[in-house]
């Protein structure tokens, strides 16, 4: 919505991720009943998207009115820096939650066991989902972040503050990555390389879904994890070739992706 | 920079094994080979106004070329491998340019990224061609005919390698210099400044720029293929898209303004890195750091403060 | 004929820009453009040059169907032009802008390792429009730093140095104080005798310029073409005159020619 391609946005996710991992842990170690373990994981993975706060009003407000090159540049200085105080925090090793997330029983799906708490993150991905669409759609708010992404300069003549507007939003994705990072602890593991690694999904996701539309992020991510699902289990050594060959094929075939706003 | 600078740099560090300790003059070894990189990089970026997020794909690519011709393919001239490394570069560049420089700004940065990443994970899971994340050997690669392969590793590189990085450093920025100072040169930089423009004087944009990311490919793989003899190993982690990121911050460090603003930036960026390191292992932080300083308060890098300063009294004058 | 635009339509979604236009330019004519806002002649200059596509018509330059080619390979078939918003390379010097268009008429883009400074035809070429232009003191000045004047001189001259047959100019004194606009139209004139050009279309909104300039004006209103005469002859029609010029019955002055 800012028009910002955010390299640091993988790296959020891994600080949730992170962070999420400390609080269960915490948690636990106090004694808190297991079965409300995604307790702390959620408030953990909300309180630490407040850093996007800190990024947006340190760095990226002065580069807003460079050319796009330094604000991804900007971005990639964050990268850097997310880095190494992820490393610095929790140091190298992998950490996780261990078999915590199985205190949720499984289930039977479709002729497939799973866990329960991946349905549980399924169902609030798509709350979060929709939660989002109504926001943009339905109050005040939501219609002023539309405008700004649409025509900023008309946006500013009409009052609207932009730099509280773009603070807003670029915290509330920040939040959304740090959430999404701890969300998905439980089932997998916080890695050092979490972080750049995802980008490159993430990015992904954005082009296959096009730039600037919720509904494209979406689509693009369903998209992108069913691809990957399809892959792992056809052909594993071609599972990320295939996602970055058809981001390929999108740019080229349709720039804006599935629904994206066209621009180049 | 004045051609005296110029000289007196190139003699600094001709001198460099014989004056410093054999650690320091180590660390030359990759300075030199990204500054032929960076040489390159900067003709797309400072001079065609075109950010890549790929072109460790090509350093990549010089680097494993290298290593292949030395470990499968018994080949060791160290011309050879460049020759065949630069080839290389523009064969695969070719059709990656062809289709990337249809776009502008973010999408061309996205659109090198995911080809940056398509050669990552390719040498990465194909471990049977290409070793996997274990990497593949080079071998000491012979110089002008002369297999040195007696000599002890260390004496190899702060010796005969050295000498031979510097001449085709010294080879590769003549040669670019050239490039720059052409015609041709003078279009990109029409391109860079006002497209539109550019088109209505007959100038195919699209085309020149496909012209210069080739050279620059070219310019990446043979740094690449420098890069390989004195670890004597190459690895995936070239072609990662950090890495693409960590060299346009060298760009950008030395100043992309002016011709040897990146190799300036390839330089303190080795030895600052080296020295960070040596103190705390958290060098990205301060790096980091670093880059959002420089994108906020001198874009231009160090190069372009230098010449701020030297134009100020000019301009009162 | 150097230039011939038949049956021109453009369609911005439901917009008409374009209705049917035809415009054909001989050797030695200078034909104006006029129009109220509004009235399709920057879409008609963008098509003529290649920078947009008709939805409908032909172009042709001589005996070449031109239709629907890019800006640059125009520009090789000897169709320049100007830009009303001037358009020109911020970093590069007076001197480079004209070299860079006299490489680029003589071809030489793709010399990778030839000495540009030692390129005495497209050193002479590039100092000589520059002068003509009377940009000569200001050679080595980058474009970024010019006064708003001689940018736009700068812009039309960088079109003159590719020796062009035709030059199509988008409002060209535009953003000019009114004591320098006769001196650029005259400057334009000489250079165009000396460059070899053979037609200008240029859009205008000064009528004392327009009436003052050329053999020909071409009135469009509301994407269709309302008059296409000798500037006696539309002088003497009222309709356009009121279309155009708005209900100042004729001109405030008796124009040079």
């Amino acid at each position: 919505m800012q028009k910002i391609f955010n390299l640091a946005c993988g790296s959020f996710y891994a600080l949730g991720a992170y962070a999420g991992v400390s609080a269960v842990g915490w948690y636990v170690g106090a004694g808190g009943p297991p079965a409300l373990f995604i307790v702390p994981l959620v408030l953990a993975g909300l309180a630490v998207g407040v850093v996007g706060l800190v990024v947006e009003r340190g760095l990226l407000s002065f580069v807003y009115d460079r050319d796009e090159t330094f604000q991804l540049l900007m971005t990639f200085a964050v990268v850097l820096v997310m880095e190494d105080a992820i490393r610095m925090t929790w140091g190298t090793s992998p950490r996780s939650t261990g078999g915590l997330y199985l205190a949720y029983g499984q289930i039977r799906v479709l002729g497939a066991t799973a866990p329960v708490y991946n349905l549980i993150v399924i169902l609030a991905s798509l709350v979060i989902a929709l939660a989002i669409g109504w926001l943009l759609t339905r109050t005040a708010f939501g219609r002023i972040i539309r405008a700004t992404a649409d025509n900023r300069d008309m946006a500013e003549a009409l009052g609207v503050d932009m730099r509280r507007v773009y603070a807003k939003v670029f915290t509330l994705g920040t939040m959304l990555g740090t959430l999404g990072g701890a969300l998905v602890i439980p089932a997998t593991a916080a890695m050092s390389e979490m972080g750049i690694e995802l980008i490159v999904e993430a990015f992904a996701v954005v082009v296959i879904g096009g730039l600037g539309s919720m509904r494209g992020a979406f689509v693009g991510a369903l998209a992108v994890g069913i691809l990957r699902a399809i892959a792992i289990s056809v052909y594993p050594e071609l599972e990320m070739l295939l996602i970055y060959l058809i981001v390929i094929a999108v740019l080229v075939v349709r720039p804006r992706g599935l629904f994206g706003a066209a621009e180049a | 920079m004045g051609a005296a600078a110029v000289v007196l740099a190139v003699a600094a560090i001709a001198a460099a094994p014989l004056v410093v300790s054999t650690y320091h003059a180590l660390l030359m070894l990759p300075f030199m080979a990204y500054a032929v990189v960076l040489l390159g990089l900067n003709l797309l970026f400072g001079y065609t106004g075109l950010v890549s997020f790929g072109h460790a794909l090509f350093i990549g690519l010089g680097a494993y070329t290298g290593a292949f011709l030395t470990t499968h393919a018994k080949i060791r001239s160290l011309e050879l491998i460049l020759i065949a490394a630069g080839a290389l570069g523009a064969l695969v560049a070719a059709p990656i340019a062809a289709l990337c420089v249809r776009y502008v700004k973010i999408y061309f940065g996205m659109l090198t990224l995911a080809f940056g990443m398509v050669f990552y994970t390719f040498v990465l899971k194909f471990y049977r061609l290409t070793g996997g994340d274990e990497g593949m050997p080079f071998l000491r690669p012979t110089l002008l005919g002369l297999r040195l392969d007696a000599m002890p590793k260390i004496d190899y590189l702060v010796g005969p390698y050295y000498y031979y990085s510097l001449a085709v450093l010294a080879l590769a920025a003549l040669a670019m210099w050239r490039i720059v100072h052409s015609p041709f040169g003078l279009c990109l930089k029409t391109i860079r400044d006002n497209p539109t423009k550019a088109e209505t004087l007959g100038i195919g944009v699209t085309r020149y720029r496909f012209y210069a990311f080739v050279i620059s490919a070219i310019y990446a793989a043979v740094g690449g293929a420098l890069l390989g003899p004195p670890t004597g190993n190459v690895d995936p982690t070239l072609a990662y898209w950090t890495h693409s990121g960590n060299i346009v911050f060298m760009t950008l460090l030395g100043g992309f303004t002016s011709f040897f603003g990146p190799v300036v930036g390839a330089f303190v960026f080795i030895y600052l890195q080296n020295w960070v390191m040596s103190v705390v292992p958290y060098w990205r932080l301060i790096f980091g750091a670093m880059l959002a300083l420089i994108v906020i308060v001198a874009p231009e890098g160090l190069l372009g403060l230098v010449s701020r300063r030297r134009a100020a009294p000019a301009a009162r004058a | 004929m150097i230039l011939r635009a038949s049956g021109l339509t453009k369609l911005y979604g439901d917009f008409l820009a374009l209705d049917d236009v035809s415009l054909e330019v001989d050797a030695g004519e200078f034909v104006s453009i006029v129009g109220p806002n509004g009235a399709g002649k920057s879409t008609l200059i963008n098509i003529l040059t290649g920078v947009t596509r008709p939805s409908a018509g032909s172009v042709r330059v001589r005996d070449h169907e031109v239709t629907g080619l890019p800006p640059a390979s125009l520009a090789r078939l000897g169709v320049a032009r100007s830009f009303q918003l001037v358009q020109v390379f911020p970093d590069l010097t007076v001197l480079e802008t004209l070299q860079a268009a006299v490489v680029a008429r003589l071809g030489r883009g793709r010399r990778f390792f030839a000495s540009l400074a030692r390129d005495r035809e497209v050193q002479e070429g590039a100092l000589e429009v520059a002068e003509l232009f009377g940009l000569g003191d200001e050679r080595h000045v980058p474009a970024r730093q010019l006064p708003q004047g001689d940018k736009k001189l700068l812009d039309v001259a960088s079109a003159f140095a590719l020796k062009p047959e035709i030059i199509l100019l988008d409002e060209p004194t535009s953003g000019v104080s009114t004591a320098d606009k006769t001196a650029i139209m005259d400057t334009l004139v000489t250079a165009s005798r000396r460059v070899g050009l053979k037609a200008i279309v240029q859009v205008e909104h000064d009528m004392d310029i327009v009436f003052g300039y050329s053999d020909r004006i071409f009135a469009l209103h509301q994407g269709k073409v309302l008059a296409d005469a000798a500037p006696a002859a539309i002088r003497a029609d009222q309709r356009v005159m009121d279309t155009v010029v708005g209900r100042k019955a004729g001109v405030s002055r008796a124009p040079a020619c």
